[in-house]
């Protein structure tokens, strides 16, 4: 099947001259449907970068992304949007829910974009806040909810819509280890049952492990890309 | 999900949006208040004004206007008047006799202003007959009796009862002279009117001035409502046609007290505009402050794939339920304190003293705000208007993220 991500020589840099900042130097990947992917590396090794870049959020200085064969840079800003909205799902670090809706509305936030209808809405909302264990706490608001709580509810806010891919920067960065093993689990479980291809960043052993390619990021390239081996998320994982 | 999310977003800092609201209240109700106080004031600056004098609308001599003199009459007053009372918009019919004089007692002699009137018409409807500080005011049937005012008794060491010698030249430019007693002496406070002023009944004023019966130098028609004025003056004028008389508005009969409203007006327009600005900028911290808050919040916004459009009309909609709020607050509290003074009054004589005169005009010491449904509306209007426009910076603002910076 084609590739759902195809990045060639993608670079980024912030600044010029002396002062450049290489984020990206020239990097290759191609990223398949229902994918489990895990980028690691140290701080400052273009992670977050690539994901932005991969998401539309930035534009390169240098090479392309595609997404389902559609070339990022040939998108007008709203073209991006709308790329971003109906294709590309997000889960943040700090959850980065919208503190005035509740879990519900949180989640159905992107229906709402897409124009689905209420009742539709609602129904998927419902099943999926159910699957990602928040069934009756539909209308309870973030600061109601603990961090692990919250952290479905973006997982449920990025998947409803069903995008050909999810970007998580980070996503058990901010919860304990136990919550972080219950969102691995259910991530890989939304991986598996709906075919959801994930693109995670991390610094986090566990969830290296639990990848099924791994890609090692070094001062803006792909160092390695290749299956999990322990030593290699012990090297390179906190 | 826009009109959700700004209102929600309204309440996130509760003492920052009731603190905008109340102040924006505030300052509107004070801008009400006022307003309607001022338009009280015209309003019954200008009634006080044409009802003692000739009307909304009067109608006189073409050439009157450019040289009073008494020859220059309304000669066929009687029949007009007749025509003009049918009008709906009509509440009474005024004739007025005008002219100048010597009025000579025992121990002086004072130049005067002469005014011929209809007694039963005036009691109803001028201001002068409830100033009487002694004596009585004149009756129709008075053929020798006149009032003046105090400064005028005063000055001519006059009083109830006491006599005058009035001289004049007639419409035929002949002197004449004629022997009055004082029926009565009014104040009004205003030395214009109390220093020069003397009413007679019509007729004999008339004979003073040997006029033809039935004529005066003014027909005055005063409305049951001033709006009517433009109307009724186009209905008059029409009637005119082809005749040697003219029909012209108060604000040309009188132009010292519209000239007087008009400057009023203006300086309060730019005290109003200050009061409205800082209202505004008020509204514009207050929204610019919560959106560079929600940078992070807009940054995810747009990340997911919200339009800026979308974010835009949120800022908006947060702007106008602001605004909405305040207004109702301000129109209310407003509304309310004019309204109480529209019925009730204030006694300004204890802000100003006794007297108070515009433009040489007569201000009757009880002041009544005047409300209307369009002051009001058009406040909010205006407040909600500007408080729209006021929101694009931050509207704009909120779009104006950079959302990898926000996010990392």
């Amino acid at each position: 099947m084609e590739e759902i991500v195809k990045i060639s020589g993608l670079t980024k840099e912030y600044g010029q001259g002396e002062v450049a900042v290489h984020a990206l130097r020239g990097v290759d990947l191609a990223i398949r449907p229902g994918d489990f992917t895990v980028m690691a590396g140290p701080s400052g090794s273009g992670k977050t970068t690539l994901l932005n870049l991969i998401g539309g959020l930035d534009r390169p200085t240098a090479g392309d992304v595609s997404i389902e064969g559609r070339s990022l840079s040939k998108l007008s800003m709203s073209a991006l949007s709308r790329l971003r909205r109906d294709r590309i799902g997000f889960i943040f670090q700090s959850y980065n829910l919208i503190p005035v809706l509740t879990a519900m509305e949180n989640a159905e936030y992107v229906l709402m974009l897409q124009g689905v209808s209420t009742v539709e809405r609602r129904d998927k909302v419902r099943r999926i806040l159910k699957e990602v264990g928040l069934e009756g706490m539909e209308n309870r608001f973030p600061r109601e909810m603990s961090g692990g709580q919250q952290q479905r509810v973006a997982i449920a806010r990025a998947v409803v819509s069903e995008p050909a891919l999810v970007l998580a920067d980070e996503p058990t960065a901010n919860v304990d280890s136990k919550t972080a093993s219950g969102l691995l689990d259910l991530m890989s479980r939304l991986n598996q049952d709906k075919g959801a291809t994930f693109l995670f960043s991390t610094h986090d052993q566990a969830v290296m492990k639990r990848a099924r390619t791994l890609l090692l990021m070094q001062d803006g390239q792909i160092a390695y890309a290749g299956a999990p081996e322990d030593e290699l998320c012990e090297e390179n994982g906190e | 999900m826009a009109i959700k999310l700004a209102w929600r977003s309204l309440w996130r800092n509760r003492r920052r949006t009731l603190i905008t609201v109340v102040s924006i209240g505030l300052g509107l109700a004070f801008a009400v208040f006022f307003i309607c106080f001022a338009e009280g004031v015209y309003h019954q600056l200008i009634e006080d004004t044409v009802r003692m004098q000739a009307g909304h609308v009067t109608v006189e001599n073409k050439d009157y206007q450019a040289a009073p003199a008494v020859d220059l009459f309304v000669a066929d007053a009687q029949r007009l008047r007749a025509r003009i009372g049918t009008l709906k918009e009509v509440q009474k019919t005024k004739l007025v006799v005008l002219g100048q004089g010597v009025a000579r007692s025992g121990t002086g002699t004072v130049g005067v202003s002469v005014m011929g009137v209809e007694p039963s018409v005036e009691v109803g409807m001028s201001v002068l007959p409830r100033h009487m500080v002694s004596g009585r005011y004149i009756e129709d049937s008075d053929e020798a009796l006149v009032v003046i005012g105090a400064k005028l008794a005063e000055h001519l060491h006059l009083s109830e009862g006491k006599k005058l010698v009035l001289t004049t030249n007639d419409a035929t430019g002949a002197l004449t002279e004629a022997l009055y007693r004082v029926a009565g002496v009014f104040r009004t406070g205003v030395d214009e009117i109390d220093g020069y002023l003397l009413q007679m009944p019509i007729n004999p004023a008339r004979r003073l001035y040997a006029l033809p019966e039935g004529s005066a130098t003014q027909l005055g028609a005063v409305l049951w409502d001033s709006g009517d004025q433009s109307r009724v003056l186009r209905r008059i004028s029409t009637m005119l046609e082809g005749t040697p008389d003219k029909a012209y508005p108060w604000q040309e009969i009188i132009p010292e007290v519209a000239s007087y409203i008009r400057v009023d007006k203006s300086s309060n327009l730019i005290f109003q505009g200050i009061l409205l600005f800082l209202i505004l900028f008020t509204i514009f911290n207050t929204i610019l402050m919560s959106v560079l808050e929600r940078s992070r919040e807009f940054s995810v916004l747009l990340a997911l794939g919200t339009p800026p459009g979308l974010l835009r009309r949120q800022v908006m909609v947060e702007s106008f339920f602001i605004g909405l709020m305040g207004c109702i607050f301000g129109l209310a509290l407003g509304g309310g304190a004019a309204y109480a003074l529209q019925v009730y009054g204030f006694d300004i004589t204890k802000l100003y003293g006794e007297g108070l005169s515009i433009s040489g005009a007569f201000v009757s010491p009880i002041v009544h705000a005047w409300i209307t449904p369009g002051t009001l509306f058009w406040l909010g209007v205006i407040v909600i208007g500007a408080t729209l426009v006021v929101s694009l910076v931050p509207m704009r603002r909120a779009t104006r993220v950079n959302i990898v910076d926000e996010l990392r």
